[in-house]
């Protein structure tokens, strides 16, 4: 897998090098930036309200 | 050879899951805890540059230690805004640098950003219960130290023209998540009887489950205008 993605960086080591930190970190900003504030919420962590409902509601019962 | 390519593709989509892990790790405890403060210390300056620009129209008559409702003498004040700030609070006893805005509304969003004041629960200093829900743990971890209240603690609330200093009434109260009684004008298992002026503090328990809810129960003991400045219990 990912030596595939390397033999179809072009340029030499270097450039592939830098190219690879790139599309890391364009991974992980991704991550960070989108996936992972979807994925917490369904996580039970936030729920910290007495509202009868079992995720983090808007407190519909009030 | 094809044995090879499978089991090296195997091993890199492994090492990829535990990476996404630990990033998501690093995501939950430390990256939402830089994001509320941040979060939290945007809404503070709103209220500040709020209240500085138009002072809020519900001052209480100066010289009154305790505060008048008088609904029929001063117009029924605005609506809080879902999701904006309205007041910050302060809790001496998990620090002297502790504070956190108020926002109206317990959503998701919104307790992303500091703590939620439960829509259709009193205003601060009002008669009724002024309910108010926090992370225990995630997004700065605002409400970490909530076993450690005792009776007597203040919580100080600022609305922008009045100090409401809140004591603790009894150790925290472990409850399930459908007890929505605990938020009542009159909270059951509080120990209060007939109509007041109360705070309710509501977090998650055990700290890191959702099986669980932490209520601490406080009731007005003082209030001040702002212009007199800080009450005593943050000085100390």
């Amino acid at each position: 897998m990912y030596g595939w993605i390397w033999r179809h960086l072009p340029g030499n080591a270097w450039v592939r090098g830098v190219i690879s930190l790139v599309l890391v970190l364009a991974v992980v900003y991704a991550l960070f930036q989108y996936v992972f504030p979807w994925a917490e919420p369904l996580l039970p962590f936030g729920d910290v309200t007495v509202d009868g409902a079992s995720a983090g509601g808007a407190g519909a019962d009030q | 050879m094809s044995v090879r390519l499978v089991v090296r593709t195997f091993s890199e989509l492994c090492i990829t899951a535990g990476a996404l892990i630990i990033l998501f790790v690093v995501y939950f405890l430390f990256w939402t805890g830089v994001k509320a403060a941040d979060a939290a210390e945007g809404e503070i300056d709103t209220l500040q540059s709020q209240w500085a620009r138009e002072p809020v129209a519900q001052a209480p008559p100066p010289g009154s230690a305790e505060p008048s409702p008088s609904p029929s003498a001063a117009p029924a004040p605005a609506p809080y805004r879902d999701g904006k700030p309205f007041a910050t609070m302060r809790i001496p006893r998990f620090g002297a640098d502790w504070e956190w805005p108020v926002l109206e509304n317990t959503a998701v969003g919104t307790l992303q950003k500091g703590l939620g004041h439960y829509s259709g629960t009193a205003r601060p200093g009002d008669t009724g219960n002024f309910a108010v829900a926090g992370h225990r743990r995630t997004y700065g971890d605002p409400f970490k130290d909530f076993p450690k209240l005792r009776p007597g603690d203040a919580v100080v609330v600022n609305d922008g023209t009045t100090w409401f200093t809140y004591r603790i009434a009894k150790k925290p109260y472990r409850t399930v998540p459908t007890d929505t009684a605990v938020v009542d004008p009159v909270p059951r298992g509080s120990g209060f009887e007939g109509a007041g002026r109360y705070l309710t503090l509501t977090t998650c328990e055990p700290e890191w489950g959702s099986s669980h809810r932490l209520i601490a129960w406080a009731h007005l003991d003082a209030t001040r205008p702002v212009s007199d400045g800080r009450p005593p219990e943050l000085s100390g």
